[in-house]
């Protein structure tokens, strides 16, 4: 609560502060060296700290992307911690400039002044996981059951909509804590965890066995999971070019560990990519007009990487999730999915 | 004795600092309002509460009044207020209980008793009550059985989802029993009464009578009418419980958290109250030969209360704010609905401000009653 009231006050402030330029926010990132970006405290795969507590994972990526594109350095991404509905306040109040914590695009979330969606970094959907044990293998067959559901998410909405447009009858537990929800739904005090597929699947390695859980067929909603930064049509773009880079870089094979190679024999590969390393190239024309280093392609894909690589590293067959990412809806329209590269030209 | 003077009348006279600081606190106020509308138009925001009556379109753990999903930002707003108020009364009546306990036990004859109070407020009142809820929260879900598994006494039922009990059914008809609870009560007076008023004089109605009176009335309207028609019974089916009643097991469990939490510190203020009355003073009143629960119940009783009901004042309104951590564990309070309604509709400041209004609200009506209560007590003791 602190955090809120404190928020607004800043708000209020901030708002009483800032006129409306372009570029404002950008040119604050460019001013503190650093890029203060927003992540999800607990979330395995997506953002979760390491030993040293530095926070790692598939949404973290994208702050660091950004900090590449911006200042030259994904180190710079000043990445922090913080529940769902305060991370929304943070960024309206002037708190931190984006956020990268799996939040689902909306209309009226994105009609709001406070914040642009820029991105879609994932492609995702609601679904339910239930205990293997209760031999229920659809989720028409819920009826009576009691879901388990974060409070003020719009998962909430999703199950009231799913379940009375079926007329099925069902309780709610809408807990706030995170422990206290898992807890709760894996001692058997709900008989149904409802949340993002992703969000499931990464939940349910918490538990002692995982392999207990299941998740159910029905996938619910569409939760395009976006980047969502301050509005400022300079930072917008940046966030939005860098995120094309990454998945430019997929359509014509570019990863961090070749870009070197690539760059040092520029002249042998397609004018695609020459666009995006060469000296003179589509994006040196936006780094000046956007106040990017001249570089800032190059920057994302040497220190980030392609999207294909930040995927596979965190969520992809060699981890505990074990996703193919060309069975999800993230993979490149070429593939099947829904990844649409933009051209940089 | 001379009776003390009363103090000179107050002279009415605004002193010009008294102006300065007043109006420059308007000044920065009205400037802090024009400043926010401002800005929020230039934003493009317009503040204003017709989204209340819009669709809430969310389901809440359980429910006091009606609410569906279907139902209005103002019914959900009015749910969360009805379940606040609703755990607010019940903590407050427990950690009053538990805290009068405690208070008497730390002052009483018994070292042992007198270690385990002290042991107890001091644990409780040095840790964090967030963390309480939650360890109690958790060893509650991971102790208590499955609902399939749920310890059952005949028709009551606890596993580690909820309390299942049974419910009479009133078909509408539970005013019959109120109005037989009422004249089984009046009767006796009645009786009283006439008896005075024909043979004229006092004869007070035994105990038994005064208790039997209603008692009897119920029952005979109860059989006679039949209400309850029956009772609505838990029964396992499906993944639950079907019928009866219940009281959800977050509820259960944020009550005894709160209960022992401000129990602690009622505790504490009931022990400074009951030392703070001198010895000399029931010495004196064993010296007048009053008895001893007479020497409690005139002499030591009504100056500990005096001096508690400030302090107790506070407790109860600190807990009644402290209800908002309900939101961990899943019970659906004020400040639960009230994030979501902010999170579907984006109006932070407008329900900000309505969820500050209700708690100011209810915590000003607490407050304002006891207050008129202790005015009550020492307006009749100067009298």
């Amino acid at each position: 609560m602190k955090l809120v009231l404190s928020s607004l006050v800043a708000a209020m402030t901030a708002a009483a502060a800032s006129p409306a330029l372009a570029g404002p926010v950008l040119d604050e990132i460019k001013e503190k060296d650093q890029l203060i970006c927003l992540v999800n405290p607990n979330s395995p795969g997506f953002s979760v700290p390491d030993s040293n507590g530095v926070y790692q994972g598939f949404n973290t990526d994208f702050c660091r992307m950004a900090a590449a594109a911006i200042l030259g350095d994904a180190g710079k991404a000043d990445i922090r911690g913080i529940g769902f509905s305060d991370s929304m306040k943070t960024l309206v109040a002037d708190g931190a400039h984006m956020a990268s914590r799996s939040i689902t695009a909306t209309g009226t979330r994105d009609a709001d002044a406070g914040m642009a969606f820029v991105a879609t970094t994932f492609y995702d959907g609601q679904g339910f996981m239930i205990p293997k044990s209760i031999g229920v293998t659809s989720a028409t067959q819920l009826e009576g059951a009691t879901v388990c559901a974060e409070d003020g998410s719009t998962t909430l909405l999703n199950i009231a909509d799913w379940f009375s447009d079926r007329t099925i009858s069902y309780r709610v537990e809408n807990i706030a804590d995170k422990t206290a929800r898992l807890e709760a739904f894996f001692n058997g005090k709900c008989d149904v965890y409802a949340s993002d597929v992703t969000a499931l699947l990464s939940d349910r390695l918490l538990s002692d066995t995982p392999e207990a859980y299941t998740i159910l067929p029905e996938v619910i909603s569409a939760e395009p999971l976006t980047l969502v930064t301050q509005p400022d049509q300079a930072l917008e773009a940046a966030v939005f070019w860098a995120f094309q880079v990454m998945l430019n870089a997929d359509v014509y094979g570019i990863t961090s560990d070749n870009v070197d190679q690539i760059i040092a024999d520029l002249g042998s590969y397609p004018k695609a990519v020459n666009r995006l390393f060469a000296e003179d190239s589509a994006t040196a024309e936006m780094a000046e007009k956007l106040g990017l280093p001249q570089d800032w392609a190059y920057q994302v894909i040497s220190q980030v990487g392609a999207y294909s690589e930040v995927f596979e590293k965190h969520l992809g067959k060699e981890t505990a999730f074990g996703l193919e990412l060309n069975e999800t809806a993230n993979a490149l329209t070429a593939d099947g999915g829904q990844m649409y590269a933009y051209p940089i030209r | 004795m001379i009776p003390p003077s009363p103090p000179p009348p107050v002279k009415r006279r605004i002193r010009l600092s008294d102006v300065f600081v007043l109006s420059g606190i308007a000044v920065l106020l009205a400037f802090a309002l024009a400043n926010i509308q401002a800005n929020m138009a230039a934003a493009g925001v317009h503040p204003g509460f017709g989204f209340l009556t819009k669709e809430a379109g969310f389901d809440v753990s359980e429910t006091l009044i009606p609410y569906s999903p279907g139902s209005s930002y103002i019914r959900v707003i009015l749910a969360g207020l009805a379940n606040t108020v609703f755990l607010a009364g019940v903590c407050i009546i427990l950690a009053t209980v538990i805290g009068v306990l405690m208070g008497l036990v730390s002052v009483g004859p018994s070292p042992a008793g007198r270690w385990l109070a002290v042991a107890y407020v001091e644990l409780f009142r040095n840790l964090p009550k967030l963390l309480v809820l939650l360890v109690l929260f958790v060893a509650a879900v991971n102790g208590l059985p499955h609902v399939r598994e749920a310890m059952s006494a005949g028709p009551f039922h606890l596993s580690n989802r909820s309390l299942n009990f049974p419910v009479p059914l009133w078909d509408g008809k539970g005013w019959i029993l109120l109005l037989a609870l009422a004249a089984g009560l009046i009767l006796p007076r009645l009786i009283e009464a006439h008896l005075q008023k024909h043979w004229g004089r006092s004869t007070p109605m035994p105990l038994s009578v005064l208790i039997g009176c209603p008692i009897v009335c119920v029952l005979a309207a109860s059989v006679l009418f039949q209400v309850p028609s029956g009772f609505s019974v838990p029964e396992l089916k499906g993944f639950d419980f079907q019928g009866g009643a219940r009281v959800s097991l977050q509820f259960c469990v944020i009550a005894v958290t709160l209960g022992i939490y401000h129990g602690a510190q009622i505790a504490e203020v009931v022990r400074g109250g009951l030392q703070s009355v001198p010895k000399g003073q029931s010495e004196a009143a064993q010296a007048l030969g009053l008895t001893r629960s007479q020497t409690i119940r005139l002499i030591i009783l009504p100056q500990v209360i005096r001096i508690i009901i400030p302090p107790m004042n506070n407790q109860y309104v600190n807990l009644i704010k402290n209800t908002s951590i309900a939101i961990a564990v899943g019970y659906s309070d004020l400040m639960s609905v009230s994030g979501t309604v902010i999170n579907q509709s984006f109006k932070p400041l407008e329900m900000m401000l309505i969820t500050m209004g209700l708690y100011l609200v209810l915590c000003m009506s607490v407050a304002t009653a006891l207050n008129t209560y202790q005015a009550r007590l020492i307006g009749r003791e100067t009298r």
